[in-house]
């Protein structure tokens, strides 16, 4: 299916019903992105007001949420959407609880942050949070794009991405355990930095999930909890099928 | 035309002839009627099948030799294939021009995208792919807002004005800034110009570090000036002949530290990439002491404070303190002792608020007006150098005021004064109903005055 599908409903309303919802998730996944974006720099620059900022903010992802989803509800009631369509909302329901948890990783990102503010800066600035950082954010934003152009392969191109963020993490974990071992001082500033990291791998985890629901909102299949390799082989399965 | 006539002229002997070949056949046969019916279906079979070729041509005309007919049919054929011809010749032209165009705006340094009114992609060209990651025939039809997401760019596009450009960072690659600007044209379409501007928004952040460091470094040197000076001037085994200079020499050095101090805040400001925060501050208050404090000056107009509102700001107290401070300072500066200052703080209908400073001093030249918030822009440099002022003042007041989402009109009549009015917006205000939550500021703001 592809955006031009949408535009062949009997139901104009309806057309632009669901071309309305989609552009409110992508303001919706626009205003997470940012907030993710602010919390790591509050972090990097030791921006305690920006941290502060962010956290406040999340209300607002949060109100984000909540309306989109009654959208959602009043569209499946009123217009009690068949197959692609029903797969669309679905799809929308399932992602905006992901974005959602997103931002709530980016409040904690910030509230640590802003307290890490007045802690002495380790001397590596936080090096390894930025590369980290880089990488889920692209993450996000990737599988935001995906859900735009409702393109299973970039979807696919990012979920692979979260072994990469997996593999960091595990290395962060074992090096934050050094620096706690060589310094026990540092203990305290490690373990918020440990947090930092864990919110960090959740959001490449929701970024994954956003992913699978493209997945499923393209091809009616739903891909949680499969290898990457069957994925991939069902996606190749179905793109030489369309050929 | 002549061709023409011709044509007729011959494809009518023709029917004269058939007419008479049927009217012999019919003589012959004994049957006139039959003869001439005879020679009639066969001209009009003729006349069909000259059709039918016709039409067959006219269907693959671009494929097929054009029929070799006579008569007005050949005349008819003719006239098809120049009419095609002239049609192809401006077709061919029209569209080499539009290629042309196309090209050129593909090869276009700055990335370009046409919307239509609903803001979806039409059209772009090769940088914008580079510079927005789009992608060439996929994203046509997508509205823009959802591939470029940046909520500031949202904003951007439902305030819908777009005199000036929005300067954003791209979201995933680190130091690069994108400059947005919109341009409606034609029938509710826009053109979106899209550039790279990290190059100036380096520069311009290298700027403002710059002038951050060069203030914080003359700043100790500064101080340690002043503290000589000081007490020199206290020494009281000084040759008396020198205390006059002595004197002088404290005076500027106060002066060069309220310039540091000047430059120093207005880099803050500058930094400050998020909004000010949303602090109740009790202005009614603020300006009260402000007011106090200018009424034991000497030699100052007299000061009128209209409360016409109770209501307070949500902002940074600091900010403000520093907006209301230089602009009652500004108008006590330019007005002669005789003159009056009046001071208005009211809430307008629709829910913003308003702060005025009309004063009945000299009044500005409406050149000046538009650069008045500029750096050390000087109206009449020898005076204000003399009234002692760093010539930051109303930069600070712009962006302070600019900081709070407030805007600063100035209006003036030169011989008759000025009017410096600040218009907040109405998620600014405090309602007077929050009184209480203002009493327990009170007392910080009578210590920051």
């Amino acid at each position: 299916m592809d955006t031009s599908d949408l535009g062949h409903h009997i139901s104009r309303r309806f057309n632009e019903d669901l071309e309305a919802l989609r552009a409110r998730v992508m303001a919706m996944g626009g205003f997470v992105e940012s907030q993710l974006a602010k919390a790591i720099t509050s972090l990097l620059e030791g921006d305690s007001s920006l941290g502060q900022s962010v956290a406040l903010d999340d209300l607002k992802v949060n109100g984000m949420e909540v309306a989109i989803d009654e959208e959602c509800s009043r569209i499946l009631a009123t217009r009690s959407p068949t197959a692609g369509d029903l797969r669309v909302v679905i799809a929308i329901i399932k992602t905006i609880t992901d974005l959602e948890r997103i931002g709530d990783e980016g409040e904690k990102i910030g509230l640590i942050a802003s307290r890490l503010a007045t802690m002495e800066r380790p001397e590596n600035k936080y090096r390894e949070i930025k590369h980290l950082g880089r990488i889920v954010s692209t993450m996000v934003h990737e599988a935001l794009d995906a859900l735009a152009r409702l393109d299973a392969d970039s979807a696919f191109r990012v979920a692979r991405m979260d072994r990469v963020v997996d593999e960091e993490y595990e290395a962060i974990h074992r090096q934050c355990i050094t620096f706690m071992m060589e310094d026990p001082r540092t203990i305290r500033r490690v373990l918020d930095v440990m947090w930092v990291v864990r919110s960090l791998e959740r959001i490449g985890d929701h970024a994954k999930n956003i992913c699978e629901y493209v997945i499923y909102m393209v091809h009616g299949k739903d891909v949680r909890h499969t290898r990457l390799e069957d994925i991939e082989r069902e996606l190749q399965a179905r793109s030489r099928k369309a050929d | 035309m002549a061709g023409a006539m011709q044509a007729l002229i011959y494809a009518l002997t023709r029917v004269l002839a058939f007419l008479l070949a049927g009217l012999l056949l019919g003589l012959l046969l004994g049957q006139i009627t039959v003869g001439l019916l005879l020679a009639l279906g066969c001209g009009l079979g003729w006349q069909l099948v000259n059709l039918y070729g016709l039409d067959g041509w006219l269907r693959a005309r671009n494929r097929r030799a054009p029929p070799d007919l006579s008569g007005l049919w050949g005349e008819v054929v003719t006239n098809v294939v120049r009419l095609h011809r002239r049609k192809r010749y401006h077709k061919q032209r029209l569209l080499d021009v539009f290629r042309e165009l196309r090209h050129s705006t593909a090869a276009m340094p700055d990335g370009v995208v046409v919307l239509n009114d609903n803001y979806e992609i039409l059209w772009f060209n090769r940088m914008a792919t580079r510079l927005l990651n789009l992608r060439r025939k996929v994203d046509v039809g997508l509205r823009i807002t959802n591939l470029v997401r940046d909520p500031r760019f949202t904003r951007y596009l439902e305030a819908g004005d777009f005199h000036a450009p929005l300067e954003v960072p791209h979201a995933t690659r680190d130091g690069v800034s994108l400059s947005f600007q919109l341009v409606p044209y034609g029938r509710q379409q826009r053109l979106m110009l899209v550039r790279d501007v990290s190059r100036q928004v380096a520069l311009e952040s290298m700027r403002q570090d710059f002038v951050a460091n060069a203030s914080h470094e003359l700043r100790s040197p500064l101080t340690v000036i002043t503290g000589y000076l000081e007490t020199l001037v206290l020494d009281p085994q000084m040759d008396p002949a020198l205390l006059g200079p002595l004197d002088e020499m404290r005076r500027q050095s106060d002066r060069m530290n309220q310039i540091v101090r000047d430059l120093l805040e207005l880099s803050r400001l500058d930094a400050a990439t998020n909004e000010a925060e949303f602090n109740p501050v009790d202005v009614p208050g603020l300006l009260r002491a402000l007011c106090g404090d200018m009424a034991v000056r000497p030699n100052t107009a007299t000061v009128q404070l209209q409360l016409q509102s109770d209501a307070g700001l949500l902002g940074t107290e600091t900010e403000l303190h520093s907006v209301f401070a230089n602009l009652l300072d500004n108008a006590a500066k330019y007005t002669p002792a005789e003159g009056s200052i009046t001071v208005r703080w009211s809430v307008d209908a629709g829910g913003g608020a308003q702060l005025c400073v009309a004063d009945t001093g000299p009044g500005i030249a409406a050149e000046h007006l538009p650069r008045l918030t500029e750096r050390f822009y000087r109206v009449d440099a020898g005076r204000a150098r003399s009234a002692g002022g760093t010539g930051l003042g109303l930069a600070i007041v712009k962006h302070a005021l600019e900081h709070h989402g407030a805007r600063l009109l100035i209006e003036s009549q030169e011989g008759v004064g000025s009017r410096f009015i600040c218009h907040f917006p109405v998620r600014r205000v405090l309602p007077d109903s929050l009184e209480g939550s203002i009493d327990t500021t009170t007392p910080a703001v009578a210590a920051g005055t």
